[in-house]
């Protein structure tokens, strides 16, 4: 059973671990992205529709992330040009994602919700079946597919990107003193609008991951507000991405828990608030930390 | 002169760019977008009838606009009255049908106050949060959101489950405790009217109370606030659980008058779309009356234009979308880079 919770465990966060990449070096840069969720949907839509049409999950994710990207970069230059909100305008892109994406699929595939398409091409498992029979991971490491791994060659290498290289350091000091940049001659501006699409293209992938890991329909509830779960990873992590990962590890387990709490009588939709109310606590427990560390 | 100006424009502009983006979607699928808007005209207001119904989807919209503006106008970024609308519209629901049907004639004063109780308490934890801790209200007003979409789910599922009516709905409340149809059969209800009423307490509050006057003024500089000995952190919690009346209001007047019932899906985005009202009429009463009574026509025309033609209802989203992404845009800093540019 340790085994089923793990493996399934793992699926279920590396979507939520993809887009958390994102909105934590984006956040570092000063954005807070609220959009992780539209752009996610529009990624998992771009995955199927492409998967199907080529026969490839390279192409198809690939091509989510681009998309997902060009929306992002686009998102970003409301805030950074013409001065909109970023937490307004966050929202207004999921709605409008959600929007376009239903008007597309009733107007050219006549159907309300759910699209099925013909020959979508799931993400590989990268090791063989045989790997089943390792004793705990064993299960885990059979559903393996490309973008985990990604994922968590992501987390590695971020804290080195963000800390020792002059790109990352470019991308902190953006967030954290904007006019410093402008005073050097750099542009911050220009930082948080490639910041946005970096995190478009990171939620693209998990759009990516959520529509083709197992089952290669899409629906509209797909995300299931797992964009909004990243959000609280990375402000559970504090922007940090070792904690950031372990945060959306503990989401996915969670999230693969529910389903067997609930045959101990919790009941599942209660277990579904717990990432949020557990953000909550921590965002309070922290600010009473740093308000005694003051007083 | 030139301030209402501006306001206008900041109204306009987002809508036209929306109507815009909409009419190339349009053409795109071969609609003709002129054909489709003047539709879209005589279907939100082309008979009394409509009208009503305009105005009844409507409703939910104009409670959530003001909740958010309370809020918005005294600088704090509460994206939490879908939450409070939810919670008061659970609670005035479960008075509405547990209470002795025999309370008569004021089971629907009761049972709005109960309504506007729980949103009160529901927003004063983020106020609270934010004016004694500083916890960013953005991220705790939507962690929140999904903790009462999460609670009142469970409940609707649970507890409160109708026995009668299979999933997902509470049983209905009595009779009594209804709001009055003001068109039956459309489905206008008096909440209308009590959504009315709150817009003009607004417009008094926000111009004829010290309270109000104090309000706007924490939200163009805390530090001036508190210089001339305004407490910010009493006008923070006041603003949220204001905030939650109305929002709670709302969804007791929604339950009461419209469903009769809760449901899951309660608010179909009632708050957001209230934030865009919001947003569009820069916290002005007489703009978000415009604001909700387009986007409730955009709503109600909407699912009838879906049924009489082939241009699918999340047009509306689509709309709904742009306008909040481009609602609070800099109109100046457009100004500026063309006078450059020539």
């Amino acid at each position: 059973m340790i085994e089923q919770i793990l493996a399934s465990g793992v699926v279920l966060t590396t979507p939520i671990l993809l887009a958390a990449i994102g909105g934590l070096v984006n956040r570092q840069a000063g954005i807070v992205n609220i959009a992780l969720e539209g752009k996610m949907l529009v990624g998992a839509f771009v995955a199927i529709v492409i998967s199907a049409a080529t026969g490839s999950w390279l192409v198809a994710t690939l091509a989510a992330a681009l998309v997902s990207m060009v929306i992002g970069y686009g998102f970003s230059l409301t805030i950074t040009r013409l001065g909109a909100n970023m937490i307004t305008a966050g929202l207004g892109l999921n709605v409008l994602a959600a929007g376009a994406i239903g008007f597309l699929m009733s107007y050219a595939y006549g159907s309300s919700g759910t699209l099925r398409l013909p020959d979508v091409a799931l993400l590989p498992h990268v090791f063989p079946q045989s790997v089943e029979s390792v004793p705990v991971v064993g299960q885990l490491l059979a559903h393996l597919d490309p973008l985990t791994i990604l994922a968590v060659l992501a987390i590695a290498v971020l804290p080195f990107l963000l800390g020792a290289t002059r790109f990352g350091l470019w991308i902190r000091a953006t967030g954290n003193a904007a006019p410093v940049m402008l005073a050097v001659g750099l542009k911050p501006k220009l930082l948080q609008e490639a910041s946005t699409a970096f995190a478009g293209f990171f939620a693209g992938l998990a759009g990516a991951q959520l529509a083709l890991a197992s089952i290669g329909i899409f629906n509209e509830g797909l995300t299931a507000g797992r964009g909004f779960i990243a959000l609280a990873a990375f402000y559970f992590g504090r922007d940090r991405p070792w904690q950031t990962a372990a945060a959306c590890l503990l989401f996915g387990l969670l999230d693969a828990a529910q389903i067997r709490m609930q045959t101990v009588g919790l009941p599942p939709r209660l277990i579904g608030a717990l990432p949020y109310l557990m953000v909550l606590v921590a965002l309070v427990v922290s600010q009473m930390r740093s308000l005694r560390r003051t007083q | 002169m030139s301030n209402w100006l501006d306001r206008g424009l900041g109204f306009a502009v987002p809508l036209l760019i929306a109507l815009l983006v909409s009419a190339l979607v349009l053409l795109a699928i071969g609609e003709n977008p002129l054909d489709t808007f003047s539709l879209m005209l005589t279907e939100g207001f082309g008979s009394p009838r409509r009208l009503a119904s305009t105005l009844s989807a409507a409703t939910p919209l104009l409670f959530t606009a003001v909740g958010t503006a309370i809020c918005f106008r005294a600088g704090v970024f509460n994206v939490g009255v879908d939450g409070a609308f939810l919670i008061g519209g659970l609670a005035a629901v479960v008075a509405g049908f547990s209470l002795p049907a025999e309370l008569g004639w004021s089971l629907v004063p009761i049972c709005l106050a109960v309504g506007a109780l729980f949103g009160a308490a529901w927003l004063f934890i983020p106020g609270w949060l934010l004016a004694r801790l500083e916890v960013d209200e953005v991220v705790s007003t939507l962690m929140l959101n999904f903790i009462a979409v999460a609670i009142t789910g469970y409940l609707v599922n649970g507890p409160f489950l109708s026995r009668q009516s299979g999933n997902n709905v509470t049983p209905p409340v009595h009779e009594a405790a209804e709001l009055s149809r003001l068109m039956p059969p459309g489905t206008l209800h008096s909440g209308f009217l009590l959504a009315l009423a709150v817009l003009v307490a607004y417009a008094f509050w926000t111009r004829r109370t010290p309270a109000g006057l104090e309000g706007a003024w924490v939200g163009l500089n805390r530090r001036f606030s508190r210089v001339v000995g305004v407490s910010v952190q009493r006008t923070i919690i006041l603003a949220m659980v204001l905030s939650g009346i109305v929002g709670g209001l709302g969804g007791a007047a929604h339950g009461l008058g419209q469903l009769h019932r809760f449901t899951d899906g309660f608010s179909a985005g009632y708050g957001f779309t209230g934030m865009a009202v919001a947003l569009l009429a820069h916290n002005s009463p007489l703009g978000m009356l415009i604001g909700a009574i387009l986007f409730g026509a955009l709503a109600s025309a909407g699912t009838t234009i879906q049924l009489f033609s082939d241009i699918p209802l999340d047009l509306v989203n689509i709309i709904q979308g742009i306008v909040m992404i481009f609602a609070v845009i800099e109109l100046g800093r457009i100004g500026i880079r063309r006078r450059v540019k020539a």
